[in-house]
Order: C-alpha cells, then sequence, then structure tokens
C-alpha cells in the first residue's frame, strides 16, 4: 500500500512540463530520480510481500528495468545537448525549429521503451506477469492492488507527456493553444505504447539482456555521439 | 524558526536515525534501502541549502546505487535470495573506535573553526557555475571519458560472463561427471522433450 501510493506520487511529479507546475533548473535530473525511485519501489514492492512470486517478479524487473533506465537518461542527455539546459522548458523552447524526434531520430523510440519498461507493461512485463502468478502483484488484492495498477497507469502517462515534451516540441505547434498540442501529442504516444503493449510479444529475461546490454546500449552510445556532435 | 529551518531538522532526523539503524538490521535488503532513505534525507537538506543539482542528483545517484548494491549483495553472498538473516557488521572493535575518533574529529573541526559568511547574488544561476567551476571547458573529454569508461565496463562484463560455473555459457552449462569420462552428474535432461508428462 504504502509502496503503491509512493509509486503514484512519484509518477504524478513530472507533469511539470508545458505551462509548468513546478519549474526546476534541474528538470531532466528531476526524472531521473523519478526514474531510480520507481525502480527501488517495485522492487520493494515485490519484495516486501514476502513470497516467492513477488520476489521473482521484483528481481526480474530490476535486472531489465536498470539498464533501461540507463538507455533513457542517455537520451534525455542527448536531448539536453542542443538546449544547454537542464531545465525541460528550454528543451521544449530549442525544438522550436527543429523537434528533437528528425534531429535525434533514435531518442523517441527508445525512450518509449522506458515506458514500457517503467510500467511493466507487454513485452517488458518481467514483474507482474501472468507466467509467476501477478509478480510483484501477487500478494496484494482490492484498494492496495487498484492504486497500484493506477500508479502503473499514471507512469505510463507521465512518461508520455515526458517524451511529448523532449522529442516531440511539447506545447509547441501552430493553430491550436499550447496545452492542447501537449494534451494531443501525449495521448498519440500513449496509443503507440499501448499498441506496443499489445503487438509486442514478451522474450525471455536473459535474451531481453542480452538484447538490451549488446544492441540497445551500443545504439544509445552512438546517438549521444550524433546528439553531441549536431550541437558541437 | 521557519519553514526551512522545521524541514531542515526533520530531514536530518531522518537521515541520521536511518543511517543508524542501518547497522542494525540483519538484512542486506534492509540495510541497503535505510541507507538510501539516509542518503535521500541529505539530498533534500541539500535543496534546502539552495543546491538544487546537488541534491537532486545524490537521490538519483544513490537510488540507483543501493538498488545495485542491494542486487549484488544478494547475487554474490550465498545467501539465497537475500532472505537468511544476516550479521551486517564486522571488526567491531576497530569499526568503533574509528566511528568515535572520525567523529569526535569532525565535530572538533566544526566548533574550532569560524565559518565567513559570504552571501553572493540570490539571482545566480548556481547550477550552471557549479558546472563551469567543476569541469571548465574540459566538458567534452569528461564527457567521452565517461561514455568510453561505461562502453569498457560493459564490454568487460561481457568478455569475461562468458566463462561459466560449468563452461562456456554458449555451450549450455553441463555439469562435470563425478568419474572421469562417466555422464554428466546432476539430473538428466528428459530423452522424450515434449512427452515429458505422461501420467500412469
Amino acid at each position: 500500500m504504502y509502496a503503491a501510493l509512493a509509486g503514484s506520487g512519484v509518477a504524478i511529479v513530472p507533469f511539470s512540463s508545458a505551462s509548468v507546475l513546478a519549474d526546476l533548473e534541474v528538470g531532466i535530473v528531476w526524472w531521473g530520480a523519478v526514474e531510480a525511485l520507481t525502480v527501488v519501489v517495485v522492487f520493494l514492492h515485490g519484495w516486501s510481500a514476502n513470497a516467492q512470486f513477488g520476489l521473482i517478479g521484483a528481481y526480474r524487473y530490476v535486472a531489465i528495468g536498470l539498464p533501461v533506465m540507463l538507455i533513457s537518461m542517455f537520451m534525455l542527455i542527448a536531448a539536453a545537448l542542443p538546449a544547454e539546459s537542464l531545465a525541460l522548458p528550454q528543451i521544449v523552447e530549442s525544438q522550436r525549429g527543429l523537434w528533437n524526434v528528425i534531429r535525434q531520430p533514435l531518442g523517441l523510440p527508445l525512450f518509449l521503451l522506458l515506458g514500457l519498461s517503467l510500467s511493466f507493461r507487454g513485452p517488458f512485463n518481467y514483474a507482474d506477469s501472468a507466467d509467476i502468478a501477478g509478480g510483484t502483484a501477487a500478494e496484494v488484492s482490492g484498494a492496495p492492488r487498484l492504486v497500484w495498477e493506477f500508479a502503473r497507469l499514471a507512469m505510463l502517462t507521465a512518461v508520455a507527456a515526458m517524451a511529448a515534451s523532449v522529442f516531440l516540441g511539447g506545447y509547441l505547434g501552430p493553430w491550436l493553444p499550447g496545452p492542447a498540442w501537449l494534451v494531443l501529442k501525449t495521448a498519440t504516444l500513449l496509443l503507440v505504447l499501448v499498441c506496443l503493449t499489445e503487438q509486442l510479444a514478451r522474450i525471455s529475461p536473459s535474451r531481453m539482456m542480452t538484447l538490451i546490454w549488446t544492441t540497445l546500449l551500443p545504439l544509445s552510445f552512438l546517438h549521444l555521439v550524433w546528439a553531441g556532435v549536431l550541437a558541437l | 524558526m521557519n519553514v526551512i529551518d522545521i524541514a531542515f531538522w526533520i530531514f536530518a532526523a531522518i537521515a541520521v536515525i536511518s543511517g543508524w539503524r542501518v547497522f542494525c538490521t540483519d538484512s542486506m535488503v534492509r540495510a541497503s534501502f535505510l541507507l538510501l532513505l539516509s542518503f535521500i534525507a541529505v539530498g533534500l537538506i541539500m535543496v534546502l541549502l539552495n543546491a538544487p543539482y546537488l541534491g537532486i542528483a545524490t537521490v538519483f545517484m544513490m537510488a540507483v546505487e543501493m538498488m545495485v548494491m542491494a542486487l549484488f549483495m544478494v547475487m554474490f553472498m550465498m545467501n539465497p535470495a537475500g532472505l537468511n538473516p544476516m550479521m551486517m557488521v564486522h571488526q567491531h572493535r576497530f569499526s568503533i573506535a574509528a566511528g568515535v575518533f572520525v567523529f569526535a574529529t569532525l565535530t572538533g573541526l566544526i566548533c574550532v573553526t569560524r565559518f565567513t559568511s559570504n552571501p553572493v547574488d540570490p539571482g545566480l544561476d548556481s547550477v550552471a557555475s557549479l558546472g563551469k567551476e567543476l569541469l571548465g571547458n574540459s566538458m567534452l573529454i569528461f564527457e567521452t571519458a565517461g561514455v568510453t569508461l561505461l562502453a569498457t565496463m560493459v564490454a568487460s562484463v561481457i568478455l569475461s560472463s562468458r566463462s561459466g560455473r560449468f563452461g562456456t555459457a554458449d555451450t549450455g552449462a553441463v555439469p562435470p561427471p563425478l568419474e572421469p569420462g562417466g555422464e554428466p552428474a546432476g539430473r538428466q535432461p528428459e530423452q522424450h522433450s515434449g512427452h515429458a508428462h505422461h501420467h500412469h
């Protein structure tokens, strides 16, 4: 219950992207802390159940969730380079000429993987999947379970809003007012995320580990070098 | 006492108490996350001190670090899933002596030192000036070195993890035979794969 509340709280905070609820100088670092604490909270949710399936889900989640988080941090650093700032409003403003999704084409797809991993859905559902009888959520029911599922969805939405701001120009756009654009872009990304959840099959954890460490992480290095050279 | 003072005392109490509890628990996971709680409180104190980058970066780094530490301790400690209680402290006398000595020295220094009061311009962009102070013009070198180091670490782990306990990882793990030239030890895989669940 405590973990579920923390999870939903953690998820809701970084909505401060567009018309800026909390104008942090170090928004990207804040988001990094949110990602890291989410991994901790999901782990503790499984571990604290004191039951086998929860524990298995918790350890599997940490093994997959940490490297995916690493990749996402490279994406965010790369996006901060052209803006020369860690603050989200500046990153959005830096995309006035050209959106980051075109300037840094690898960023958005790799960052969307984070959305699936952070809320453990579809191909990245190693924490709460059916093969371990619900995993970290196997031992909770009723209201705490509802809060937990709500937190997962809230986190998915938060990732979509973050991706819309960092890669799709956030509130920038013609004709419509800014917030409408942000909502529209977030909803589009949510649709993409839900489609990915439904369409992609999950592979075994060991093969996913190999894929992440030997393919996706080098790709993210390339992406960072690409962004750095462009920013120079 | 204003709100910031109250917040400081609350965070300070959390930092000290959870830091003390780290040494009283008998579980690796509990010890790791109590330490994390202590670090989070310290990070928030830094945010109160108007050092947002350092404070939030502390929370971020420590969350990852403690998670990795808990995982690695459980993995390498031969303590199944980290579930068995274990003693988390060792070398008691030496540790107590070292702790008392360091505490006395630091507290003494704080009491003796006269801290200068040198207020800066409140409009100062502390994050940018911190970055310039730390890295100066060598930002590119640091970033390149960081990514190179990480790539090296990943590569060395991948190279070293090929050799498993019972042979290389990519040939499949087969335990050695009990007698020279005999069958591999342990349970044999089913001969009729796909018919493993015969009911008689």
